[in-house]
């Protein structure tokens, strides 16, 4: 049997391949690794959806997706940059991501776009990546009014993430931040109050010690090691 | 249309609790499926999803499903999966639901040892 949904859905693949690079982008993190998911990270697991109603707003479920799809990293908090690939959020496409603050390495990572229609797409990062697990953008009807989602079940990579996510205040702003400032930009594009509604509920409070070894594929680690050999790697290009 | 609880529907056979699921897999599904678990696991420690029937997941789907399983590996149940076409295999591959859970060709290979 086939199912209807199948041109919705990204193939399998064994690990990542970047085809394009943008100019201005760190690709590092991402080509040559395999996707993790939740059952691959180490740290508790976490159901989180995130939802803004968009109170006013005359646009259909199906607009707001486009436009969300169009311009993802627009939405997006500032500190972060995404580079979509030239055929936008489409199922198998790759992102690029990167982040940092001024003076520090840029970190490096990526997001695999599996599943993509008119109303929702979702998300899965690769190894090393700060959290494991799938994360679904969608929008929908309620009673007349358009509501913009965001959800994840996702789990600290390795312990050096869920160290830095159950660091009061940090962890938090982390975790949930991004998501929050994403979904009340959202809301401002179209005039609509940025009230996020969060519901959070931890599914597992066990740690995967039998995944600790994620350390290995840390993004953050692998960015800083990155950024130092960046002058070697320009000198390189010359002498080539 | 019916709705996804009239489609849904649980049944036991040796001792395990299995879920026979809808035909369209989304939002909609998400109180009735995770009623439907509640119920079976009150009732035992093995759950099987059989998907021998599914025609269509979406992203909320998968969402939905995700969701019931880590809730079952959490509370430590024995949860398989069977009847699955190539496609959903290829979509517990990506999104990679086949490591939390064994999958298996038909319900009686399924319900074998344990």
């Amino acid at each position: 049997m086939t199912g209807r949904d199948e041109a919705y859905w990204a193939k399998p693949v064994r690990t990542l391949t970047v085809r394009t690079v943008p100019a201005d982008a760190v690709n590092a993190n991402v080509a040559g690794r395999r996707v993790a998911g939740a059952a691959q990270g180490f740290g508790q697991l976490w159901h989180k959806r995130f939802r803004v109603r968009l109170d006013g707003a005359r646009v259909s479920p199906q607009e707001v997706i486009r436009v969300w799809k169009d311009r993802f990293g627009d939405f997006w908090p500032k500190g972060a940059r995404v580079f979509l690939p030239a055929a936008g959020i489409a199922p198998g496409e790759i992102g690029l991501i990167n982040a940092g603050v001024p003076g520090a390495p840029t970190f490096a990572t990526g997001i695999l776009v599996i599943y993509a229609d008119d109303v929702s797409f979702s998300f899965i990062s690769p190894e090393g990546h700060p959290f494991t697990g799938p994360i679904t953008f969608s929008a929908f009807d309620d009673d007349g009014t358009t509501v913009a989602e965001v959800e994840e079940f996702t789990r600290a990579s390795d312990p050096l993430w869920e160290l830095l996510m159950i660091l009061p205040f940090v962890g938090g702003k982390i975790q949930n931040g991004q998501w929050v400032g994403t979904l009340g930009n959202l809301a401002a594009h179209w005039g609509a109050a940025a009230d996020v509604e969060t519901r959070i509920v931890c599914l597992d409070r066990g740690r995967q010690w039998s995944q600790a070894k994620n350390v290995w594929h840390n993004a953050g680690i692998h960015s800083a090691i990155h950024a130092i050999g960046a002058p070697l790697r320009r000198v390189a290009r010359r002498v080539d | 249309m019916a709705t996804a609880g009239e489609r849904l529907k649980v049944r036991s056979a040796d001792g395990a609790a299995i879920i026979d699921l809808p035909s369209e897999v989304d939002a909609t599904t998400e109180t009735v499926l995770r009623d439907a678990y509640v119920g079976a696991a009150a009732a035992t420690r093995t759950i099987a999803f059989n998907f021998g029937g599914v025609e269509y997941i979406n992203s909320t789907g998968i969402a939905v499903i995700v969701g019931i399983l880590a809730r079952a590996r959490a509370d430590g149940h024995v949860v398989r999966a069977f009847g699955l076409s190539d496609h959903y295999r290829e979509i517990f591959q990506i999104t990679r639901l086949s490591d939390f859970m064994a999958i298996f060709p038909s319900e009686s290979s399924a319900l074998g040892p344990r």
